[in-house]
């Protein structure tokens, strides 16, 4: 059964958390919601849960009437960013917990609790306290009192953003596998995020979501490789698409001081202005490129990324090594041709290295 | 249908509190339109003819009401600077920590009117200790009770005496629960202890202290056990405050509606002072 | 420089010592004085600069007929009266707190903050304002001078302290465990009383705390609103202080009845230094 959202806003104090949305939710599913921060990822989440009442329009769930619905009767499962656990109970109790409430049997209980831990690898912590586990272990915990509730809609709200990097690292690993593996086709997957790597990592289907409305929706795949339109580009991308404003004059893209071969994609272009994209990861190093003062450079993990300015252009190149840049320094670099966007001055994409033509 | 269980929550408390409140306010306003006095102990009106004689024709009232800033201001003011001082004392560690923690919490834990009773043989001018503890070291005897002007320092002391713990529980309370990580960055930055107290701690404490001080401004401005045991509001009427002036008027002269007309008044008035006695505090403090 | 800062600070509380102990000093050994040791000159310590006697602690057991003061009523009263209020108005403020901390009212311009202001602005009400309509009120409904006619007053003294302590308290525990609960299945009763309510002990421990010395010291209410059939202790004691009884029964009475609260003192430092109670108070 589908879980269906049509039209829905919410409006607190006059300002739109949620903007007309609409939905249909399949089960077996893994939907990932994308936007940045207060984009109304969690206010959607929230109103799925029935925490939050919009303003106006309606979802339905196996043909009920979820508005009607109370918080406590919708058979839904919640894991937030801020690990959420019962602190005045051990493991075992806050696990069995909505299952007491539900007033499943004994046996049942004890099956269920065992493959929750079993599932999120925390066989044998039953009678710890919440106050003596680590982050990862809490968060784990709140999984586990989740699943085991197999409820039909599971909804996590950026669950990892306060853990710390090599934990999320681990955790999306394990996220992956629970999802794809231990899970009931029942279940309807929802989980939020601002960060478009993990997005792709667990590659559902994706809605992008900015100032409360849809912006697109699709497969992962799709949003990478056809964003429809710039905000889109700049949400689900990190580090941000590098948007440059220019022409396509005849075989040439001019740029604002630079002119660059036209890619074979863009051929039926109209002769006009246009927001050219390209990804940071596809700027090279390059001997007889184009010359950038460099303005900045962080390097992160194994990579390195480079802020270059040259003259009112300035882009992000992301280089696959740990190099030692200084400020100011000049390197020459070079695009990737294939690889670029054109979306039209209104935003709207036009014309993407994946294919996508849009008129 | 969501939302039942909130009026559910509130109301039975809010209910019982406005149900045992209303007759009290309504009967005030109403007494204090009529003219109950122990000639006339009947509720007829008079309009505000009350209210015409406390703003014309009765400085007493307005006297007590100075004296009262006084006394409270000056207590909480005291109260504040010792509470905070020993707050700061017993918050690191010193020998027998958990004795004087205990020994300052005492006054507080003691019924008010009680202790005065005691103060009042402590204080008594020619039978009590004190004068004559003064006296070996060849001071005179001081008046304590029966000097207009004393007998005000007197109140305060009994008063200091009595709520500085309760100044103190809450700022050491406070003071416990301040983050570590400011001080860290001051010792590292090796700052003396006084630069350390002026710019992190006494800052941080900053909300504390005026949750605190206007706490005790509201329930000091209601000094009346003290001053009812202590001295009776004299000598005269040296330490007569704006309650025990309106006992006086209700009470002792039975001019009930006249009463009824301070209290209302004194009500309205407490009320806006405090409202905004609040907000200049928190603005003040927020400057810091 | 240290070092003087040093004996400053331990002369400074050491004086403080002395002046919250130097009452009790007195009231002790007064307790133990008769008419010469009172009267004559001023005396301090026992068997030193008099003799002492029992007289003034005989009194409080000897019955009020052959001219004994009979405390045991009015400690009996005041502990019904007190903690039967306390009770009522924690159980009564919690509900309405949490209603306050976690509920959005909006009625005309009234919303929360200004509800809870309406609770905690009772304490600016000197007794005085109430006392004349509560007495009138009370003997309208014959509760005047009777413990159930008390309770209810000191309801209005008290709620607004258990409102003050736990909105502050209940602001501090995330909504999203309220939230969970929800979700886990509770309705909203449930979720409070399941959840919330287990993690507000350090809170309820607090309120009660001061519930319960607010309404031990409370005299004036109940000087004016009880005479002779239900007595409290701090009523009783100031009787005696008009009347002429001698300064040994006056410490000897006022001991005994300042004694109990002190245990309170020491409780209050244990649960202080375990940190729990910084949190609630803030």
């Amino acid at each position: 059964m589908n879980l269906i959202g049509e039209n829905i806003s919410y409006k607190p104090d006059n300002e739109y958390h949620l903007n007309n949305i609409s939905f249909n939710f399949k089960k077996g599913n893994l939907y990932t919601i994308l936007g940045r921060t207060l984009s109304g990822k969690t206010t959607l989440l929230k109103t799925i849960a029935g925490l939050i009442n919009p303003n106006s329009g309606s979802m339905h769930f196996e043909d009920k009437n979820f508005s009607e619905i109370p918080v406590w009767e919708r058979n839904v499962a919640m894991v937030y960013q801020q690990f959420i656990n019962y602190p005045h109970m051990n493991v075992y109790e806050n696990i069995v917990f909505p299952l007491k409430q539900r007033k499943v049997s004994d046996e049942q209980i004890k099956k269920d609790v065992n493959e929750a831990l079993n599932t999120v690898g925390l066989v044998g912590f039953e009678n710890r306290k919440i106050q003596e586990l680590s982050g990862g272990q809490q968060q784990r915990v709140a999984l586990a009192r989740s699943l085991a509730k197999k409820a039909k809609i599971l909804l996590l709200d950026e669950p990892l953003v306060n853990l710390d990097y090599k934990l999320r690292e681990q955790l999306r690993e394990e996220f992956k596998r629970i999802f794809s593996e231990g899970f009931s086709q029942e279940t309807i997957l929802i989980y939020s995020t601002t960060d478009p790597q993990e997005v792709m990592e667990l590659n559902g289907e994706v809605i992008v979501l900015d100032e409360g409305k849809i912006l697109q929706n699709g497969p992962a795949k799709e949003i990478f490789e056809n964003p429809l339109n710039l905000k889109v580009a700049e949400i689900s991308n990190d580090p941000p698409m590098n948007i440059l404003k220019g022409s396509k004059v005849s075989t040439k893209i001019n740029l604002d001081n630079i002119s660059i071969g036209l890619p074979s994609h863009l051929n039926n272009l109209a002769d006009e202005a246009y927001n050219f994209g390209i990804r940071a990861s596809e700027v090279k190093l390059d001997e007889n490129g184009e010359e950038f003062e460099i303005e900045l450079a962080e390097i992160s993990g194994s990579e390195t990324l480079l802020h270059l300015k040259k003259g009112n252009t300035k882009i992000i190149a992301l280089i696959e090594e740990v190099m030692n840049f200084k400020i100011h320094e000049k390197i020459k670099i070079n695009f990737n041709n294939n690889k670029f966007y054109a979306f039209d001055l209104n935003g709207n994409l036009v014309s993407s290295p994946y294919g996508a033509i849009n008129g | 249908m969501n939302f039942r269980h909130k009026f559910v929550f509130l109301f039975p408390g809010l209910f019982v509190l406005i149900g045992i409140l209303i007759f009290p306010i309504i009967f005030t306003i109403r007494l204090s339109l009529s003219g109950w006095n122990s000639y006339t102990p009947e509720m007829n009106f008079i309009g505000i003819t009350n209210y015409i004689r406390l703003f014309t024709d009765d400085p007493r009232f307005w006297e007590s009401f100075f004296r009262l800033s006084f006394l409270s201001v000056s207590t909480v003011v005291l109260q504040y600077i010792i509470g905070f001082a020993l707050a700061l004392i017993v918050w690191r560690e010193i020998k027998f920590k958990r004795f004087f923690r205990v020994i300052f919490l005492i006054p507080m834990m003691t019924t008010p009117v009680i202790m005065t009773v005691i103060w009042r043989t402590f204080f008594h001018e020619s039978l009590g200790p004190l004068n004559d503890l003064l006296g070996r070291l060849g001071v005179e005897p001081i008046l304590w009770l029966s000097d207009p002007v004393i007998a005000k320092f007197t109140v305060i002391i009994v008063e200091v005496w009595q709520w500085t713990p309760f100044m103190f529980l809450l700022l050491l309370a406070g003071l416990l629960s301040l983050p570590k990580e400011p001080f860290l960055a001051a010792a590292i930055d090796g700052a003396s202890s006084f630069r350390k107290f002026v710019y992190v701690t006494f800052p941080l404490m900053a909300p504390i202290s005026i949750g605190a001080i206007i706490i005790r401004l509201i329930e000091a401005s209601k000094i009346m056990d003290t001053v009812f045991v202590l001295t009776s509001g004299g000598p005269g009427t040296a330490t007569e405050t704006s309650s025990f002036y309106i006992y006086i008027k209700g009470l002792r002269e039975f001019q009930m509606g006249y009463a009824a007309t301070l209290s209302f008044t004194y009500l309205v008035i407490m009320i806006i002072s405090l409202t905004i006695i609040a907000k200049v505090l928190t603005k003040l403090m927020i400057k810091e | 420089m240290n070092k003087f800062y040093t004996i400053l600070k331990y002369s400074f509380i050491t004086l403080w010592t002395v002046f919250i102990v130097a009452p009790f000093l007195w009231a002790v050994s007064t307790s133990f004085k008769d008419f010469q040791s009172v009267n004559s000159k001023v005396t301090y310590i026992p068997w030193l600069d008099f003799e002492p006697t029992l007289e003034g602690w005989k009194v409080l057991i000897k019955s009020p007929a052959r001219g004994g003061v009979d405390i045991v009523e009015p400690y009996f009263n005041s502990i019904f009266v007190t903690c039967t209020a306390s009770l009522i108005s924690i159980v009564l403020g919690t509900l309405a707190a949490y209603a306050l901390s976690r509920f959005t009212f909006k009625a005309g311009f009234v919303r929360n903050n200004d509800i809870t202001f309406f609770f905690i602005s009772q304490r600016i009400m000197p007794p005085i304002v109430l006392s004349i309509p509560f007495f009138i009120f009370l003997s309208t409904i014959g509760l005047l001078d009777s413990l159930v006619g008390l309770v209810v007053v000191y309801i209005v003294l008290l709620m607004p302290i258990a409102v003050w302590i736990m909105v502050d308290f209940f602001n501090r525990v995330p909504k999203e465990l309220d939230e969970t609960a929800l979700i886990d299945g509770c309705n909203p009763y449930q979720a409070f009383y399941k959840v919330v309510l287990p993690n507000s002990i350090p809170g309820l421990i607090v309120a009660g705390m001061f519930c319960i010395i607010f309404g031990w010291i409370d005299f004036f209410f109940a000087f004016i609103l009880t005479f002779t059939e239900v007595q409290l202790l701090p009523v009783k004691v100031v009787a005696l202080n008009s009347s002429i009884t001698p300064w040994w029964s006056l410490s000897a009475s006022a001991l005994v009845s300042v004694a109990p609260l002190i245990i309170v003192a020491f409780v209050v430092e244990r649960y202080l230094s375990k940190g729990n109670l910084s949190g609630a108070l803030k």
